[in-house]
């Protein structure tokens, strides 16, 4: 009878024994860094054409993109194919741009321009080597058929962004 | 690099910066070195290498730390190119740093800082030689001597003064002393009568004349002419004075 009392107070302890929760908290933060370095400019050569190639009076916009590990990210640039911001528009605007490599940290970078895959109006490359790669970003609108743009402020957004592989 | 860093103690590189643009062919080899000559020694301070081979021409834009490096090692700099292809648009940008506490002395808030006026001044122990042991020793010993000297020069004088004493009493026993005895009135009595006695001679009592007595006679030119008898005496006492020198030189 003692014995058996025993056997259950254990039993009944084991049943009643306390359980604690401990978290494990942690941060990843990107070894990918993405910066604008240049802001790009639309010029206005011809009354249907906005153009940020410098020889039409623009200004190209650079990204910057900063690699701390070599392989594991991709740079995806889009360059626009839309206004952000404009006056009402009742023509087509027809768009094309291209992205390249403008400055390199390291000559391997140099590749990137051959490597990289073009799509619709995307560039993606695979950052390769570790450091800092600039991006140049060329980016033409004509609208309608020899029809000038209508005056006022036109803004287009060039999206550059770093994914991991 | 004088005319491109500031010459300043202290300053230090950290890093330089370069931008170049790369022209070739992607089949061709290229080496670019940026670098710059070591001005305390051989070979370079600082020397990157970009390897575009087999690469297509770009711009690069590079960052390279450098560990503080003192601005006394940087000699002349240059991008030199190795294979085919050109270097454009070539810039250098040396990032330093300029430590304003290299001399501690040169700002109050640097640390080592060492304010002068507040230093307390030195007390430094000063050690009279006089209070030295063998200088008081000898010092001592220079006073018991001179101390010896003043007895025995005292002992001396009075006992001189003693002999003096013992002197004088043996003159007044021996009437020596002449003094007392010219003046007694005895003596001054005998003196009378014998003046009047006619017994002393008159120049006793007349003072001679006084004046200035001239020379006697002086030989005419003012020389006096040799005495040849002397001369001849003289040379005879030479040669007896030589023989009898010699004498003591002849072999016996």
């Amino acid at each position: 009878m003692f014995k058996k009392i025993i056997t259950l107070t254990l039993l009944t302890l084991c049943v009643n024994a306390f359980a604690e929760d401990i978290p494990i908290r942690g941060k990843v933060e990107s070894k990918c860094i993405v910066t604008q370095d240049t802001a790009g400019v639309y010029g206005n050569p011809l009354p249907e054409e906005l153009s940020t190639d410098p020889t039409d009076g623009g200004v190209d916009p650079v990204v910057r993109y900063d690699v701390i590990q070599a392989s594991y990210y991709k740079a995806k640039i889009t360059h626009p194919v839309s206004f952000n911001d404009s006056p009402t528009l009742s023509d087509v605007v027809t768009w094309t741009g291209s992205t390249s490599v403008d400055q390199v940290s390291d000559t391997n970078m140099s590749g990137y321009d051959t490597s990289k895959v073009e799509y619709d109006n995307v560039t993606e490359v695979d950052l390769t080597v570790a450091g800092s790669t600039w991006f140049k970003v060329e980016s033409q609108a004509d609208y309608g058929y020899d029809k000038a743009f209508p005056a006022g402020d036109y803004e287009a957004i060039v999206t550059a962004e770093c994914i991991a592989l | 690099m004088t005319n491109v860093l500031p010459q300043q103690a202290g300053l230090r590189v950290n890093g330089v910066i370069y931008q170049y643009t790369a022209v070739k062919e992607t089949q061709d080899d290229m080496l670019v070195h940026v670098q710059n000559e070591n001005a305390r020694g051989p070979g370079y301070i600082f020397r990157e290498t970009d390897d575009w081979s087999g690469l297509p021409g770009n711009t690069i834009n590079k960052l390279v730390p450098i560990n503080m490096i003192d601005i006394s090692y940087w000699g002349n700099g240059s991008i030199e190119v190795e294979g085919t292809g050109a270097v454009e648009d070539a810039e250098v940008i040396y990032s330093y740093q300029y430590d304003p506490c290299f001399d501690p002395q040169s700002d109050p808030n640097c640390p080592g800082y060492v304010d002068l006026f507040s230093i307390e001044v030195m007390n430094p122990d000063i050690t009279d030689p006089l209070d030295e042991e063998y200088v008081q020793a000898e010092l001592d010993r220079k006073a018991n001597m001179k101390a010896q000297e003043e007895e025995e020069r005292e002992e001396a004088r009075k006992k001189a003064l003693a002999n003096k004493t013992v002197e004088k009493n043996l003159e007044s026993i021996l009437g020596i002393v002449k003094e007392l005895d010219m003046f007694s009135s005895q003596a001054l009595l005998q003196h009378d009568l014998l003046v009047n006695l006619n017994l002393l001679p008159n120049s006793y009592q007349v003072a001679l004349k006084g004046g200035v007595y001239p020379d006697g006679q002086m030989p005419p030119d003012g020389k006096l002419p040799s005495n040849k008898n002397g001369l001849r005496l003289g040379m005879g006492s030479q040669i007896l004075h030589d023989k009898l020198v010699e004498l003591q030189y002849e072999k016996k």
